[in-house]
């Protein structure tokens, strides 16, 4: 699942690919591993990015994060990340579970025009709020949910079809 | 020796003046308006109290509601620190004539200073030198034609004013006569008197400033001076003492100077004199300032005197025995105005919150602010937060401590212009003392953040992506194939 982040204006994608035995995060094409050495008392932490140390220092305020990196000071714009659940091997036209769950809120109307990224349902799994975006640009063909009805893996929950020329 | 002071300020300079009060035993008094409730100043103080006003500013310029305080806290005396009322010469008097001490020159040389046509008059008097210069008489007419005849170019000014209000630059003389227009209604506006005034401008010059102190009764003895040619927007940023590649000769013409047109003045308390240095080592006397500066510190680091010790001591009646010879300038010291501002859009004034401050600690450093975690930084006042103060035994060892202490300085939550100040302390213009008054728009573009490398972009990503709950969850918490799908909502 990617996060959106924002810095002097431009936007970028991070996304984790691998856990163990190092973090690794990918970084727009580049990947980098990342190593969190604890904080030290006065609240700088040092953090290993691909081996090279930097000392940071961080705050959080609403979704902005202040952060000083080494000698630089930084403010970077973060959004709570949209999550195109049915990403690939679809064509983009159905929108499918990947895990049981429930729909807590449903955005989307049927015929309604969506563009990629627009939210349309918010589900819960497994303890875990996602909102479900749209994957594609398009017209929302059926919504085979509605709020409250719960699904299992693999289900449909909703159909697009492309705009009409 | 004065018992109770009160403090007609909020900030940076009312936790530092509080700082000597406490230090000589005597009480302190702050005032502050409800927006500032939670401001060191007011913690700092031994007694506090609110004074009312719809705008927060306003309150720190109701002289009747400062003197109730006064009044109210049973204090002996008010010091007015900078900006605010400190320069507002029927504020002095007012407070004397509340039977109150006012810390700081006598009425009537507030008002001599305060007027720059007046003081400029007062200067010739006293053969200290003045720029070519040409005044509004009457019709803004008239006043064109004769600053017509200084040639070009020409620094117009608002006669009242200061910081760099209604100020501008004229080249030729076809462009006069709306400038003269614009700087009048500008003075108008701000100062409420719309007289202006156009003076030879001199290019590539420097601002040179002498720390002075009288007795009130003509003896009066220089602290050296002060260079502050670095500004931005007509405003300091970076001050230091001594001047680099000042002739020592020039040095002490300048402090002569300085110390006449005081003395002329019977010049009480602590004081600045002004002068705009030319490149061919002509120096004309610009304003004098009747207060105490922002920038003192540099001059109380390379003497080893507290300006605001000496201030209340005077001001208390102690005679001043203080004699020229015994002031000496030793070492090398800088200040750094810490603002809210974003130096990348042209300085623009910044708001926020200050979310996670560090102040720098070590040798030769100090850190005069009022801040605290927590503190918001609204537009309703001035946007400087605080001063850091480098000292050492030369100025090469000054300027390191500096670049090594904003570097250390955490500043988060507001922007700010800290990085930029690193930037210009690794500058070598900088570094080699050639300043001049344009210095920051001429080396802009070296001034300018370089772009991060794309590694360097993905570090202050990755350590900022590290700041969310979310992600370290992702990170850390969750078993693989979850973490790969969403993110904790509970």
């Amino acid at each position: 699942m990617p996060s959106t982040l924002t810095l002097d204006g431009d936007t970028s994608t991070l996304d984790i690919i691998g856990r163990r035995p190092q973090l690794q995060v990918r970084v727009g094409d580049a990947t980098y591993t990342v190593e969190e050495l604890p904080a030290s008392d006065d609240g700088a932490s040092t953090l290993l990015i691909n081996g090279q140390p930097y000392t940071v220092w961080r705050t959080r305020e609403g979704d902005r994060i202040h952060l000083k990196l080494d000698e630089r000071t930084f403010s970077v714009g973060y959004q709570e990340a949209v999550v195109a659940a049915a990403q690939g091997g679809n064509a983009g036209n159905e929108v499918r579970a990947e895990m049981p769950g429930m729909v807590v809120d449903v955005m989307a109307s049927a015929q309604a025009e969506v563009a990629a990224g627009d939210p349309l349902l918010v589900i819960e799994s497994m303890k875990m709020q996602i909102t479900i975006a749209a994957p594609r640009a398009g017209v929302i063909e059926t919504l085979h949910v509605e709020r409250n009805s719960s699904f299992q893996k693999g289900a449909l929950l909703v159909s697009l079809h492309a705009l009409a020329e | 020796m004065l018992k109770n002071v009160l403090i007609a300020n909020r900030g940076e300079i009312a936790c530092r003046i509080i700082r000597t009060l406490r230090r000589l035993g005597i009480a302190s008094t702050a005032v502050y308006h409800f927006a500032d409730r939670g401001a060191p100043h007011v913690a700092a103080a031994d007694h506090a109290i609110e004074l009312t006003a719809e705008v927060p500013t306003a309150a720190y310029l109701d002289v009747a509601q400062l003197l109730a305080a006064a009044q109210a806290a049973g204090a002996d005396a008010i010091h007015p620190g900078y900006g605010f009322l400190a320069e507002n010469a029927a504020f002095a008097a007012a407070v004397e004539a509340a039977g109150l001490v006012f810390i700081g020159p006598q009425p009537e040389v507030i008002r001599l200073m305060g007027d720059k046509i007046i003081s400029r008059e007062f200067a010739v008097t006293q053969g200290v030198p003045v720029a070519p210069s040409c005044k509004q008489e009457g019709a803004l007419e008239d006043f064109v034609a004769g600053a017509t005849a200084i040639g070009f170019p020409l620094l117009i000014k608002a006669a009242a004013g200061g910081g760099g209000k209604g100020m501008s630059i004229v080249r030729s003389a076809e462009e006069l006569p709306a400038k003269a227009a614009t700087a009048s209604s500008e003075a108008l506006r701000y100062f409420a008197d719309g007289r202006v005034y156009a003076e030879r401008y001199v290019e590539r010059p420097r601002h040179i400033e002498v720390q002075v102190f009288g007795d009130g009764q003509g003896h009066v003895v220089h602290l050296f001076e002060r260079e502050c040619s670095v500004q931005r927007r007509f405003q300091k940023i970076i001050e230091e003492s001594p001047a680099p590649n000042l002739p020592a000769a020039l040095r002490d013409r300048i402090c002569a100077s300085a110390v006449q047109l005081a003395a002329a003045a019977k010049y009480r308390n602590a004081g600045t004199v002004e002068f705009i240095l030319a490149p061919d080592g002509e120096f004309y006397f610009l304003e004098m300032n009747t207060r105490l500066q922002v920038e003192h510190p540099v001059t109380e680091c390379v003497t080893g005197l507290d300006l605001v010790e000496l201030q209340v001591r005077v001001a208390g009646g102690e005679a001043f025995t203080l004699q020229q010879a015994d002031i000496t300038q030793t070492g090398h010291a800088f200040e750094c105005r810490i603002c809210a501002e974003q130096p990348e859009h042209d300085f623009r004034p910044a708001t926020g919150r200050v979310m996670t401050l560090r102040e720098p600690v070590g040798e030769g450093l100090r850190f005069d602010g009022g801040l605290r975690e927590g503190l918001a930084v609204t537009a309703a006042f001035d946007s400087m937060l605080a001063k850091l103060i480098a000292y050492g035994e030369n100025r090469a060892e000054s300027a390191a401590r500096m670049r090594e202490a904003l570097n250390e300085l955490v500043l988060l939550g507001v922007d700010h212009n800290v990085d930029y100040l690193s930037r210009i302390f690794a500058h070598p213009v900088f570094l080699a003392g050639e300043l001049h008054t344009g210095f920051v728009v001429e080396h802009a573009p070296a001034l300018t953040a370089a772009p991060l490398h794309p590694d360097e972009r993905a570090a202050v990503l990755i350590a900022a992506i590290l700041g969310t709950d979310e992600f370290r969850r992702l990170a850390y918490d969750c078993p693989e194939p979850h973490a790969s799908i969403g993110q904790w909502r509970n």
